[in-house]
């Protein structure tokens, strides 16, 4: 992979990481949006829609309530997205999809924890500056708004950074030394990952109300749909 | 719309950039109402040459937490409370009330509506295979909803003042909310067998039964542990145990 397209990915990381809270949260952090962007700049569409559409399931399993802490999935499915495309030119095979699982769930995880800390460094700088505040410094204000958010860019960018990193080395380490069963048994942990999570994530929110029977028609109809296909 | 609210709206966009612990959207909200209380340095609005000024915006950045779309409403309420000279006690007591109840129906009305009613149809959309143009559609009518939320909320805010509660008690707003969750869980109970549909479509012979298993087994252990374990957890567990087998299944 070309130094470009890795200076690519990185922007649209980091882009996608400052979407999810700061900036401006039009949802181009979903995975279903990071996933095939990230694909058409590796020229492989076709990784980053089933990236996209697997990473949009574990979403499912988060609720962004107050200020609850969850996984960052954005540059995580454009890391992933990169993990499954390296493994699979590096002899991975054409199924990278769990290696790229793998990568990104542990970027997602490292996302989540980056949030807690920015905002930790973003409580200490509003301590430090409370009393300026209080007297009503509007130059104060927008300067700790300002680096609040080029903090969370710098957070984005290193996060997406870890994830291609990660994406390299498993492309160095594991994708060739896999046999092609173990390649499968990867997989099939992912995909089987992915849909449980959406389904469990999607049934907390549902809930046993009147909504379980809106629910249950639309796995009826889904389901119907999938069969006439 | 007056350049003012235009540029409180535009600030709005980026009302969590400074999200902390400790005041939460508090930076951000007072950095959005700013621009609304521009009016008060004047001394012919008895603003003292800028004492009610400073005294608006050093409230506007005291904690506030609730669904950032909706932020808007406190804002623009706060804002024009400011200049019609409400004490600052009732205004602090305007921020403090709409926490609870902008964060609640923000969360239903988007967070668990609007938002994964619209991924949902992106992935049917995906899995039937329109390809980018499940992605554009999502993208475009995902932020109409949103910009007309953060819209409207602006403005009601900045209409009502202290008396804003009224906003959200409109009829649109009350059948929207009560419509997002039926229709989000219609359709993202369409799209999950749909995308399993997708993402399985490469395997073949035992793995697909493998995958059944894995599939009904994780959903039965993420439900019974609800609380306890989260999916990201559950998928690198999976994934290692995985790992593990497939180095000694050779």
């Amino acid at each position: 992979m070309s130094l470009e397209t890795q200076l690519l990915l990185l922007a649209w990381g980091t882009l996608v990481g400052l979407d999810l809270v700061s900036v401006p949260q039009a949802m181009i952090a979903r995975p279903i949006v990071a996933g095939p962007v990230a694909g058409a700049i590796l020229g492989d569409l076709g990784t980053g829609l089933a990236l996209g559409v697997l990473f949009e399931l574990f979403q499912y399993d988060v609720l962004p309530v107050g200020a609850t802490r969850y996984p960052e999935y954005g540059p995580a499915t454009v890391a992933a997205v990169s993990a499954a495309h390296v493994a699979a030119s590096g002899g991975g095979g054409a199924l990278g999809i769990g290696l790229g699982a793998l990568v990104g769930l542990v970027t997602g995880m490292a996302g989540g924890t980056s949030m807690h800390l920015v905002r930790r460094l973003n409580a200490r700088a509003t301590h430090a500056a409370s009393e300026r505040l209080e007297a009503g410094d509007t130059r104060v204000l927008v300067r700790l708004h300002v680096a609040g958010i080029l903090r969370d860019t710098a957070r984005a960018a290193l996060v997406t950074a870890l994830g291609l990193a990660l994406a390299q080395l498993v492309r160095a380490l594991v994708a060739g030394a896999l046999t092609l069963r173990a390649v499968t048994l990867l997989d099939v942990a992912a995909v089987g990952g992915g849909i449980a999570a959406g389904a469990a994530g999607t049934l907390r929110v549902v809930g046993r109300g009147p909504n379980l029977r809106w629910f249950a028609a639309g796995v009826v109809g889904g389901a119907a749909v999938a069969w006439l296909r | 719309m007056t350049p003012a609210l235009g540029k409180s709206l535009l600030r709005l966009f980026t009302v969590q950039g400074s999200y902390d612990y400790e005041r939460m959207q508090g930076i951000g909200v007072g950095v959005a109402e700013e621009p609304l209380l521009r009016d008060l340095r004047a001394v012919a609005n008895g603003g003292g040459g800028g004492a009610a000024y400073r005294a608006a915006v050093a409230r506007g950045a005291h904690f506030f937490n609730a669904h950032p779309y909706l932020c808007g409403l406190a804002v623009g309420a706060a804002a024009r409370a400011e200049h019609e000279g409400v004490p600052p006690e009732q205004v602090e007591r305007l921020r403090a009330a709409l926490c609870g109840p902008l964060g609640s129906l923000g969360d239903r009305l988007v967070w668990a509506g609007w938002l994964p009613l619209m991924s949902a149809l992106a992935l049917v959309g995906v899995a039937l295979g329109t390809r980018w143009w499940a992605i554009i559609g999502f993208l475009a009518l995902y932020n109409a909803g949103h910009v007309t939320l953060r819209w409207w909320a602006l403005r009601a805010g900045w209409t009502y003042g202290i008396g804003v509660a009224a906003a959200l008690h409109q009829p649109v707003l009350q059948r929207a909310a009560a419509l997002s969750g039926p229709a989000m869980a219609l359709a993202v109970g369409a799209a999950l067998p749909l995308a399993a549909q997708y993402l399985s479509g490469a395997f073949t012979g035992w793995s697909r039964g493998a995958l059944a298993v894995v599939a009904a087994g994780g959903f039965a252990l993420l439900w019974w542990r609800r609380g306890k374990l989260t999916g990201v957890r559950f998928g690198l567990g999976l994934l290692a145990v995985a790992a593990l087998a497939g180095g000694l299944w050779r």
